[in-house]
C-alpha cells in the first residue's frame, strides 16, 4: 500500500516537472549555469570580505589571523580611528584621489580620439590596431621599470626629449606622463571601438544627406549614441587607477602588512579605502545617470 | 643638331606652362585654394576631403605608434649592450659590440626553468579556466531572464568594482589554513569558477557577446531537440569564438603579468613566477659583483642584465599574442557589430 502512494506521488512529481512551464525551465536553465560562480563567488569572495571586516576590528598576530583562538586582541574601531587620525594616510589618498580623477578625463579623451582614429578604414588599420595593445603585453614588473623615475635613471618616454640619459627635463616629465596615459588607455581604446563599431551605418548616411560635416555627425549621432560608453570607460579607468599597484595608498597597504604587525590597519584602510572609491564611483553614475541610457 | 634647340624650346615652353599652372595653382593663397575647393563639385571635394583626412590620420597614428613601439626599441636595444656602453653617454640605442652575457646573467638571476614553469603552469592553467567557466556564468547572464539575475549581475559588477587589496590579506590568511600557499593552488582555483584576476571583467565581455546573438538560432536548435547544455556546446559557443579568443590572450598575459597576487601567494625561492624575481633581479646582480650593498653604481652597471631579463620575460607573451593576433583583431573587428 505504501509503496503504491511512494511511486503515485513520485509519478505525480514527475509529472509536474514534465509539466512545468517553459518559462520557468528556462529560468532553471539560466540559474543552474550561474552556480558554479555562484559558489566560487561565496568560497573566493564572499567569505574573505567577511573575515577582513573581522581582521579591521583587532589587533592580530599572524599565528591567529581572524582572532578565533584568542591571542589576538578585539580593538574595536580603534583600527580606523588609527588610520584616520594618520595625517600622512590622508594626505595620501586624498592626493592619489585628485591624481585619478585628473587622469582619466585625459584618458578617456585619447582612448575616444584614437578609436575614432581606429574605426575609419584604410590601409594598416589592423596592424595599428595591433600595436596599440602593446601595453597590455608588457604590463607588470616591465612597465614599471620603463615608467620609473628617480636619480640617475629615467622612464624611456623622458629619454626622447632629452638625448643624454640621467638629465630629467621639464619636457622629459611631460612626455612621461604622455607616455603614461597613452599605456594606461589599451583597454579603454577596445571598449570605444567596439562601442563605434555597434553605431548603425544608416544614421551617418541620414546625416550626411542632410549635409552634415564630419564634425557634426560625431558630435550629433557618434557621441550621443556611444555615451553610455564613455560612462563605461571612465568609471573602468577610474577602478583602474584606484587600484593600480603603483598607486601610493596601494604601498601604503603593503608596508603596514611587511612590518607583520599592523594587519589589523591595513584591512582598515583597505576598507575605508574600498568605501571611498565606491562612493566616488556611485557619486559619479549619479551625476551621469541621464547619458547612460 | 637641328633638333637640339627646338628641344629646347620645346622643354622651355613646357616649363614655362608648368610654371603658369603652378601660380595659377597658388594664385590668391590659401583664400584661392580655399575657393577653388568650394567650387569643386560633390564628388571630387569629397575625394579631396578624403585624402586629407587619411593624411591626417596616417600622421597621428604613425606619431603614436612610435611611442608605443619605442620601449620594444629600448629593451631590445639595451639588453645587447655592455655595461660601459650603457653609461657611455654617446652610445644611444646602437651598442657598439654586441654582448650577450647579459642573457646569461638575467638567465641565472631569474632561476629561468623554474620560474618560467611556474609562470607558464599558473597562467596557462588559469587562462583555460577562465575561458570555460566565465563562458558560463556569461551565457546565463546574457542568454537567460530568471529571478535573481540583475542581483547575480549586480554581484558580478561588485567583484570588478572590489580593489583584490582589500581581500588578499583575508585570503592569504584562508590559504595558508588550507595548506595551499606556495602551491598552484590560490592562482587557479578562483578561475575554475570563474573568479580570479579579473573573472568579472571577462564575465562581462562573454555576457556583451552572447546578448548579441540572435534568439532565432538556439529557438530552432530547441525545437529540434537539443537540450540546454547541447544549445550551449554545439550552437553558442561556435560563435563567440572571437569572445574566446579576446578573453583566452587576456587572461593569459595578465596571468603572466600578475605582479601582485601571484607572488604574494608564491613566494619561497624555486615557487616563484618570473615577474617577482624580475622585480627583483638587480639584487641577484649583486651576487656576481664585488661589493655586498647595492650601490648607484651596481644599480646602473646591472641595468642592461635587467632588459635582457625583460625581454627574456616578455618572449612567451609576445608569442602568444603574435599567435593569437589574428584571432584578436578578428574579435576587436566584430566585437559590437550589429548582424
Amino acid at each position: 500500500m505504501k509503496k503504491t502512494v511512494k511511486l503515485k506521488k513520485k509519478l505525480a512529481h514527475s509529472k509536474r516537472y514534465s509539466l512545468i512551464s517553459f518559462e520557468k525551465r528556462r529560468s532553471l536553465e539560466g540559474l543552474v549555469f550561474s552556480i558554479p560562480w555562484l559558489l566560487g563567488f561565496i568560497g573566493f569572495v564572499l567569505i574573505p570580505l567577511v573575515l577582513s571586516v573581522r581582521i579591521s576590528f583587532f589587533q592580530t598576530v599572524l599565528t591567529d589571523l581572524y582572532g578565533f583562538q584568542g591571542t589576538s586582541k578585539f580593538v574595536g574601531i580603534n583600527n580606523y580611528v588609527k588610520v584616520i587620525q594618520d595625517p600622512a594616510v590622508g594626505q595620501t589618498v586624498f592626493e592619489s584621489f585628485g591624481l585619478s580623477l585628473a587622469k582619466v578625463p585625459v584618458i578617456v579623451a585619447f582612448s575616444l580620439f584614437v578609436a575614432v582614429l581606429l574605426k575609419q578604414k584604410f590601409p594598416g588599420r589592423t596592424l595599428f590596431r595591433v600595436i596599440f595593445f602593446i601595453p597590455v603585453i608588457l604590463a607588470g614588473t616591465i612597465m614599471t621599470y620603463l615608467f620609473r623615475d628617480g636619480v640617475g635613471q629615467m622612464s624611456v618616454f623622458s629619454s626622447i626629449t632629452t638625448g643624454v640619459q640621467g638629465v630629467n627635463t621639464f619636457f622629459g616629465t611631460v612626455m612621461s606622463n604622455i607616455g603614461s596615459i597613452m599605456w594606461a588607455s589599451s583597454v579603454e581604446i577596445l571598449i570605444f571601438l567596439a562601442a563605434l563599431q555597434s553605431v548603425p551605418a544608416t544614421l551617418y548616411e541620414v546625416v550626411e544627406i542632410d549635409g552634415a560635416s564630419a564634425w557634426e555627425s560625431f558630435w550629433h549621432v557618434t557621441l550621443p549614441y556611444i555615451s553610455p560608453f564613455v560612462i563605461l570607460n571612465c568609471i573602468y579607468a577610474l577602478v583602474d587607477s584606484f587600484v593600480a599597484s603603483d598607486n601610493p595608498v596601494m604601498s601604503i597597504m603593503n608596508s603596514m602588512t611587511q612590518t607583520g604587525t599592523k594587519y589589523g590597519q591595513a584591512s582598515a584602510l583597505s576598507w575605508l579605502y574600498m568605501l571611498a572609491t565606491l562612493a566616488v564611483i556611485l557619486i559619479f553614475i549619479l551625476f551621469t545617470r541621464r547619458w547612460l541610457k | 643638331m637641328k633638333l637640339k634647340p627646338a628641344k629646347a624650346a620645346a622643354e622651355g615652353s613646357a616649363s614655362a606652362v608648368e610654371t603658369k599652372q603652378k601660380k595659377k595653382f597658388f594664385e590668391g593663397g590659401v583664400k584661392g585654394l580655399i575657393k577653388k575647393y568650394e567650387n569643386l563639385g560633390y564628388k571630387a571635394k569629397k575625394k579631396v576631403y578624403h585624402f586629407i583626412s587619411r593624411l591626417f590620420i596616417y600622421f597621428v597614428l604613425i606619431e603614436m605608434a612610435y611611442l608605443f613601439i619605442l620601449p620594444f626599441i629600448y629593451i631590445f636595444s639595451t639588453s645587447l649592450m655592455s655595461s660601459q656602453d650603457y653609461m657611455d653617454p654617446t652610445v644611444q640605442y646602437i651598442p657598439t659590440s654586441v654582448n650577450w652575457t647579459n642573457f646569461v646573467k638575467a638567465y641565472q638571476a631569474l632561476d629561468y626553468i623554474k620560474s618560467f614553469f611556474n609562470s607558464m603552469g599558473t597562467s596557462l592553467l588559469s587562462a583555460l579556466f577562465q575561458t570555460v567557466s566565465c563562458a558560463l556564468i556569461g551565457y546565463s547572464l546574457g542568454r537567460y531572464k530568471f529571478r535573481g539575475r540583475n542581483l547575480l549581475f549586480l554581484l558580478v559588477v561588485l567583484v570588478l568594482l572590489i580593489p583584490p587589496q582589500v581581500m588578499i590579506l583575508a585570503s592569504y590568511g584562508m590559504w595558508a589554513e588550507l595548506h595551499m600557499v606556495n602551491t598552484w593552488g590560490p592562482v587557479v582555483l578562483p578561475t575554475v569558477f570563474g573568479l580570479g584576476l579579473r573573472g568579472a571583467l571577462f564575465v562581462m565581455i562573454y555576457m556583451y557577446f552572447f546578448q548579441r546573438i540572435p534568439s532565432v538560432m538556439d529557438d530552432a536548435a530547441r525545437i529540434d531537440g537539443a537540450g540546454p547544455l547541447r544549445v550551449f556546446g554545439i550552437i553558442m559557443l561556435p560563435l563567440v569564438k572571437s569572445a574566446i579568443a579576446i578573453v583566452f590572450i587576456f587572461s593569459f598575459v595578465w596571468h603572466w603579468n600578475d605582479n601582485y597576487e601571484a607572488p604574494t601567494y608564491m613566494y619561497l625561492e624555486g615557487k616563484q613566477t618570473l615577474q617577482p624575481r624580475l622585480a627583483n633581479i638587480q639584487n641577484y646582480f649583486n651576487k656576481y659583483a664585488s661589493s655586498q650593498m647595492m650601490s648607484e653604481l651596481d644599480k646602473a652597471l646591472s641595468e642592461p642584465m635587467l632588459f635582457a631579463g625583460c625581454l627574456m620575460v616578455m618572449i612567451p607573451v609576445l608569442i602568444v599574442y603574435i599567435v593569437g593576433q589574428k584571432q584578436l583583431a578578428a574579435g576587436i573587428e566584430r566585437i559590437g557589430v550589429i548582424e
